[in-house]
């Protein structure tokens, strides 16, 4: 974490400047109004091929920029074994939450599906979404089919 | 998962690598502590059955392997640079040698025999809500640094929304992605399918092969081991037990003879070289000592036979008559082995030796193509 003073020792003028000149230079180094730690998952990799390092990093900072530490890895593209590869460091999740950290959507996600945190309502929600639209494509297909079946046996 | 693999070069040398002994030394302490706590075998003895780790076993297989330098410290392919030069007193010498026989120990750490490991197959969770939530699997790993890789928690969540361990295989591989290590691929070497093995056995690379595969493979996967056994069965074949002598893989192979009943041949092995010896330099003494060694790695093999094999007849027989040395070697040539005559006539011409030598030399003897001396074909 940033430190707000500077150091107070001495009595000589030359310290009393100094001590100014430091804490003017950590008024320089960003000091977050309101801010909080997050979780997040910070995009790297190259055109058409996304790779996400999981993240804790101040709320303000922007996405990809400096963080405080890295958590794990996320790759979205599936591997030869049809695998998408997640990394955690449980131990230092733990700190960064039990030190208020807020770990955003995508992570939540993740984390639930590891069985770290308890299943996220939406991973539910868009499963059942899923199902619904493949179970309708099915319908419309199996209609097609049977469509087609008909006209041949008509012509 | 882009940047781990396209940062990765493959190393090919058979070269030793040093990671191996703190992993080994993790495998020995997992294997001793399964052991302990697993129930002996045989319930009607009391003895539990010799394992690969106990300190008598390991003395007598490293005894019997040897202390080669020039093997040991053979030049390796690595990096030109013109050789050094030191001019040393003769104590001095003895000094380095001494320094070389320690480093030459360390080498010769045998690699751990364990039993195949078994599958995985826990489910952490079965969760049905989220069938059909993705197309692909979801492989997660814990990177915390302070965990031996036997204790990491690698866990996969199926499209079913089953939640289970990952199997060997998988985390094998997805260690190697996440911690690397030199020398070993994701997908293992095409070398190690049956086909490929029968060419690199008779270019006689069993030590490489081995050096391979200790790189390779974890030494309880069943790759390891099948491996592993096929190198010993084609040596055994063969017999050409002197490519892997005063190598870490002698006592493995050993190992693996000793409890597979098929010791004739390397006990023929040694008592030929020992006659071998005789033979060529016949008025030598010093040979004399080293055939006594041959001789002696003859008999302490044959007690490791009835240590581990204590209810067989030769390890009875040697028990009752309290047998020791070359005597222990008399009672398995006449109970077990299948080359009994010549066995027998091997340590009768080293109990001869000592008369021989002391006086005349005679003229060598011709040996036949397979180095037999002619009178034991005649037997055999």
């Amino acid at each position: 974490m940033v430190p707000e003073h500077g150091s107070n020792t001495g009595a000589l003028p030359l310290d009393d400047v100094l001590g100014a000149v430091i804490r003017h230079a950590n008024f320089l180094l960003k000091k977050y109004h309101g801010g909080y730690v997050v979780i997040r998952l910070a995009l790297g990799g190259c055109t058409n091929r996304p790779f996400y390092r999981i993240v804790a990093a101040y709320n303000k900072r922007a996405r990809d920029s400096k963080y405080i530490e890295q958590l794990g890895s996320y790759d979205p593209l599936p591997n030869i074994h049809n695998e998408k590869l997640v990394s955690f460091n449980y131990e230092r999740i733990k700190y960064w939450i039990g030190c208020g950290a807020h770990p955003t959507k995508p992570v939540a996600k993740l984390l639930g599906l590891a069985g770290f945190f308890p299943l996220h309502p939406m991973t539910i929600t868009e499963a059942e979404r899923r199902r619904n639209t493949a179970a309708v494509t099915e319908g419309s297909g199996t209609e097609e089919q049977q469509e087609d079946h008909e006209t041949e046996q008509q012509a | 998962m882009a940047a781990y693999r396209g940062t990765r070069c493959l190393l090919r040398c058979y070269s030793r690598i040093r990671g191996i002994n703190q992993n080994s030394q993790l495998l020995n302490i997992c294997a001793k502590r399964t052991l302990c706590s697993a129930s002996p075998d045989n319930g009607t003895q009391n003895v539990r059955t010799p394992q690969f780790q106990d300190e008598d076993v390991q003395e007598i297989l490293t005894r019997i392997t040897g202390l080669d330098l020039q093997k040991i410290f053979r030049p390796v392919k690595q990096e030109l640079k013109p050789p050094t030069y030191k001019l040393m007193t003769d104590e001095q010498l003895h000094e380095a040698t001494q320094r070389a026989k320690e480093e030459a120990r360390k080498r010769l750490k045998m690699p751990p025999v364990l039993p195949e490991r078994q599958p995985i197959n826990d489910i952490l969770a079965e969760d049905k809500i989220l069938e059909g939530m993705d197309t692909a699997k979801y492989v997660f790993t814990d990177i915390t640094f302070n965990i031996p890789h036997r204790e990491r928690f690698i866990v996969v969540r199926e499209p079913t929304g089953t939640l289970r361990k990952a199997t060997w295989e998988e985390r094998d591989r997805i260690l190697q992605i996440y911690f690397p290590k030199a020398g070993r691929r994701l997908t293992s070497q095409p070398v190690f399918k049956p086909e490929n093995l029968k060419i690199v056995f008779q270019q006689d690379r069993h030590e490489d092969i081995l050096d391979l595969c200790l790189v390779q493979f974890e030494p309880d996967s069943a790759d390891y081991i099948r491996v592993h056994q096929a190198t010993y069965d084609d040596l055994e074949k063969q017999g050409k037990f002197d490519l892997l002598r005063s190598t870490r893989h002698f006592g493995g192979m050993v190992w693996h003879l000793v409890n597979a009943r098929r010791i004739d041949g390397l006990v023929v092995d040694m008592l030929q070289r020992d006659l071998f010896h005789k033979r060529a330099h016949a008025a030598a003494t010093v040979i004399l000592i080293r055939s006594a060694q041959t001789v002696q790695d003859a008999a302490d093999l044959v007690s490791l036979f009835n240590l581990v094999h204590p209810q067989s007849e030769s390890a009875l027989e040697a028990r009752e008559q309290q047998a020791t040395g070359i005597d222990v070697l008399k009672i398995y040539g006449q109970k077990e082995s299948q080359r009994t005559g010549y066995i027998e006539l091997a340590l009768q011409a080293y109990q001869q030796t000592p008369l021989e030598s002391s006086g005349r030399t005679h003229p060598p003897q011709r040996l036949s193509e397979e180095g037999y001396v002619t009178p034991v074909q005649e037997i055999c």
